[in-house]
């Protein structure tokens, strides 16, 4: 090699390594904000306090040098009401996910199958305000119906949250359906089975832990979800004791607070993002177990005694439950569920999108002002076109920073490191602990990081920084599975005739991954654009004038969906704008699909 | 499923098919055949890959059911009864059991595998199953190698122990007829010894139809052999006369190696 190529592979495995510490210096930065921020609020509140006291009542006088605090700050109703929302969401989107994922796998006519998932794979990319919209115009006025109330509470929360964990509880689930080999089915239906034992009793049983993976996973989409709880949930700070009072979370928590909030206020509320970053975490933990535990797994467990020879009591029932179940044709029951499942996922999904349109589309047509018109301050005309440019300049800036950290960070890590370094391995739990952290979070560290940096108001730079830091992680992970397919023949071959590891990068080992990293950067964007809670308090949470320049404020679309749908005066206007964002999104996610799979096609020479 | 309890039929352990034609999508995989294979012997299929001889397998117990633009015509009886007439079919499947190439034990126990095709059929009592369960593994001589490990995932046996544990779970319904689809191809020597014994032993009850790649697998376990060549059944007869005196060109150039 020629001292001139070594100098360049010096520099390009330089670049790289650069790239990756910036992504470790943020990992830290963020990990010492929330312990810097949150230790002296535990100490001056006492952790035990602090986690099981129930009264909030925060006084935004108190400091960290007050004497004798006058507010109560006890967030153990709050995390009552994280929780009862989950489990709620867990048992309407969990189970309706379960049986839709085999409505789709096993009794969906062919023609609809693929039509169906698709769908259901973009309904994952609605932004969270969309789905509290609905929430607001049409679950809560349906609800009032049999409510006390205005119908807002634990039921509608968890309607809300169920419909919101329902594509990832259904896709994650039909893939590992889909996987168990088609001997399991085959040697089902060999023995005499039907189509619905054959599926209810050894498939699906066999995708067990997928299954298990995938209801995780909604688990901790729930526990992460702010805005359209926030819209739902009512917020006032007390338990849920029933399924129709207002109760708050404690994502609505940070959310509800952070604009105003006092400096002990302050640190409780990040306080309150650390103890959940604490659940999500014991749920990330959880699903990383049961997904690594494949099928292999069911090989060592030992056995224990021989059922032969000591039936226990808890058999003898089983038994029963067995018998009966033969005799009521369980798994015809199953079928018409699982029918029926699919059917309601449909329904309600077409609901909403449907709703929305319905009565935003006539209101983008007569009222044009929505779309282009000119804003005016103080004036009842709504535009959004404001939030529109806002929103793309947003998209743009976090875009140019995280695309390129994130993307030479992965590949440091899959081209240039070891396999088992230690610290590599650091690096790479950090990111996933990243990944999980719920997006309100990142909203708390750029409104105390960035925006003083920027000034100490609102701006659309420190808002797309925020958001940058937010998807450098996902864009990390997802580069570094489509660097993973890329086959180390194809390196070997690169290396074979003589080029060297950067020449291997750039010419084979990139494009070969380019389809996934694509879609990474699509969906991305997508992200950016459906995000509301960590712009809330970075860019500006009010339509104002089409911003100038990055130091202005502005909300962006979904931001001000939010603000439109709040008040009720603008619900017109708030249909417009879900309708404009839905068709955004949805637009991007198709365009992901469609690229990634129109480069994989070309990779395959096809 | 209701069927399942009303609708008893009575299948014979005979097999005879005619004028058997099958189609994939545009494709005939299977060409005119007529067969007439007699109860409790051993029966082997033989030919070149892809000549329709694992399909025409299938067809016995209508797995070819679920391969989407499958399309049959013929007569095919089991005994007496037209198994493309108006039979259920899974009370066929009870009937016509089924071995796969690949052992396909399900991610379940040892036990709940022998168990899953009784408990299909309704049966729960524990002590019925467990005499089920010891009687198969009997007959599919692994009770000794498994009766302390029952409760142990079955993926935890090895390869040629979990295709014995297949052929145990095939006949925990008590079939009459089992198929088997090239069961040994990927299992070493000696447990392919193992299950020709089982084979032999089985034959005495039970009518096997056997797909096989190795011809003297099929010397020396099969009574008749049929030789199929690109969807034809070309002969069909003793495996002795097969082997000594085929009748046809093409059978002899096959066994004799020169092409296949």
């Amino acid at each position: 090699m020629t001292n001139k190529a070594k100098a360049k592979e010096t520099f390009g495995k330089a670049m790289f390594g650069i790239a990756a510490i910036i992504c470790i210096i943020v990992v830290v930065a963020i990990f010492a904000f929330l312990i810097i921020k949150s230790v002296p609020a535990f100490n001056k509140l006492g952790i035990f306090d602090f986690v099981f006291g129930d009264n909030w009542a925060p006084d935004r006088n108190d400091t960290f040098d007050t004497e004798n605090i006058s507010g109560s700050y006890g967030i153990f109703s709050m995390i009552v009401g994280t929780f009862a929302a989950t489990v709620g969401a867990l048992l309407f989107g969990g189970v309706l996910g379960y049986f839709t994922a085999v409505f789709i796998v096993f009794f969906c006519p062919l023609k609809l199958k693929r039509v169906f998932s698709s769908v259901i794979n973009l309904l994952a990319g609605i932004p969270s305000v969309v789905y509290g919209f609905f929430g607001i115009v049409f679950l809560l006025p349906f609800l009032s119906n049999i409510a006390p109330n205005n119908g807002s509470g634990l039921l509608a929360t968890s309607i809300i949250l169920g419909i919101m964990i329902l594509p990832t509880v259904v896709s994650l689930s039909k893939t590992s359906i889909e996987a168990v080999p088609s001997q399991y089915y085959e040697g089902a239906v060999a023995l005499g089975s039907n189509h619905s034992e054959a599926a209810f009793m050894v498939v699906v049983p066999a995708a067990k832990s997928g299954i298990m993976a995938s209801l995780v996973l909604g688990v901790g989409r729930a526990l992460g979800e702010t805005m359209a709880v926030v819209m739902v949930a009512g917020n006032a700070p007390t338990y849920p004791n029933s399924l129709f009072n207002s109760f708050r979370v404690m994502t609505a928590n940070i959310v509800m607070e952070m604009g105003y909030a006092g400096e002990l206020q302050e640190g409780a509320l990040i306080a309150t993002g650390v103890i959940l970053l604490i659940f999500i975490l014991i749920v990330n933990i959880i699903f990383n177990t049961i997904s690594k535990k494949s099928v292999k797994s069911l090989v060592e467990k030992n056995a224990k005694k021989s059922s032969v020879k000591k039936p226990s009591p808890f058999a003898l029932i089983k038994e029963k439950i067995a018998a009966i179940a033969y005799k009521i044709k369980i798994t015809s029951v199953g079928k018409v569920v699982a029918v029926g499942a699919g059917v309601l996922s449909g329904v309600s999904l077409i609901l909403i999108i449907g709703f929305v349109f319905v009565n935003g589309l006539p209101e983008l047509i007569t009222n044009p002002h929505l779309l282009f018109g000119k804003y005016e301050f103080g004036s009842e005309n709504v535009t959004i076109l404001p939030s529109i440019i806002a929103t793309l300049m947003a998209v743009a800036l976090s875009l140019i920073i995280a695309v390129p950290i994130g993307i030479m960070t992965a590949v440091f890590l899959n081209e240039y490191t070891k396999k088992n370094n230690i610290f590599v391995k650091i690096i790479r739990t950090a990111i996933d602990i990243l990944s999980g952290v719920p997006s309100i979070v990142y909203g708390l560290f750029g409104m105390i990081a960035f925006v003083k940096i920027f000034g100490g108001s609102s701006s659309i730079i420190a808002g797309s920084l925020t958001v940058s830091i937010m998807l450098i992680p996902t864009i990390v992970r997802s580069t570094e599975e489509s660097l993973k397919s890329v086959s180390d023949t194809l390196r070997e071959g690169s290396f074979a005739l003589g080029a060297g590891k950067l020449r291997t990068i750039f010419k084979i080992v990139l494009p070969s991954a380019l389809p996934g990293i694509m879609s990474a950067v699509i969906l991305s964007m997508g992200r950016v654009i459906s995000e509301s809670a960590p712009f809330l308090y970075t860019m500006g949470s009010v339509i104002s004038a089409v911003p100038t320049g990055y130091g202005d404020s502005g909300a962006t679309l979904a931001v001000a969906l939010y603000q439109l749908s709040g008040e009720g005066w603008y619900l017109n206007e708030a249909y417009g704008a879900a309708v404009v964002l839905i068709v955004i999104v949805l637009s991007l996610n198709l365009l992901a699909e469609f690229i990634s799979g129109k480069l994989t096609r070309k990779l395959k020479g096809a | 499923m209701s069927k399942k309890n009303n609708m008893i039929t009575e299948f014979g352990q005979s097999i005879s098919v005619q004028n058997a034609n099958l189609w994939y999508g545009d494709f005939q995989a299977l060409k005119n055949i007529n067969i007439e294979i007699p109860e409790r012997k051993i029966t082997a299929f033989i030919g070149p890959s892809g000549c329709g001889k694992s399909t025409f397998l299938k067809c016995f117990n209508r797995m070819n059911d679920l391969v989407a633009g499958c399309r049959i015509e013929g007569d095919f009886k089991i005994g007496d009864v037209d198994i493309y007439g108006k039979t259920d079919i899974n009370e066929l499947r009870k009937n016509v059991g089924m071995v796969f190439q690949k052992p396909n034990p399900f991610p379940m126990s040892v036990y709940d595998n022998i168990a899953y095709g009784p408990r299909t059929f309704g049966i729960h009592n524990r002590h019925e199953l467990d005499g089920i369960v010891e009687e198969s593994l009997k007959a599919a001589a692994m009770w000794d190698e498994l009766k302390d490990r029952l409760n142990k995932s079955a993926l935890g046996l090895s390869g040629g122990q979990q295709q014995r544990l297949c052929i145990a779970r095939a006949l925990s319904v008590k079939p009459k007829i089992i198929l088997m689809d090239e069961p040994t191809s990927a299992l070493d020597p000696i447990s392919t010894g193992r299950i020709e014994e089982l084979c032999e032993e089985l034959s005495k009850n039970t009518t096997i139809v056997m797909v096989t790649h190795n011809m003297q697998q099929a010397t020396r376990i099969s009574d008749k052999t049929g030789f199929f060549l690109l969807g034809e059944l070309i002969e069909f007869g003793d495996t002795d006369d097969i082997f000594t005196e085929p009748g046809d060109e093409r059978t002899e150039r096959y066994i004799t190696g020169r092409f296949g």
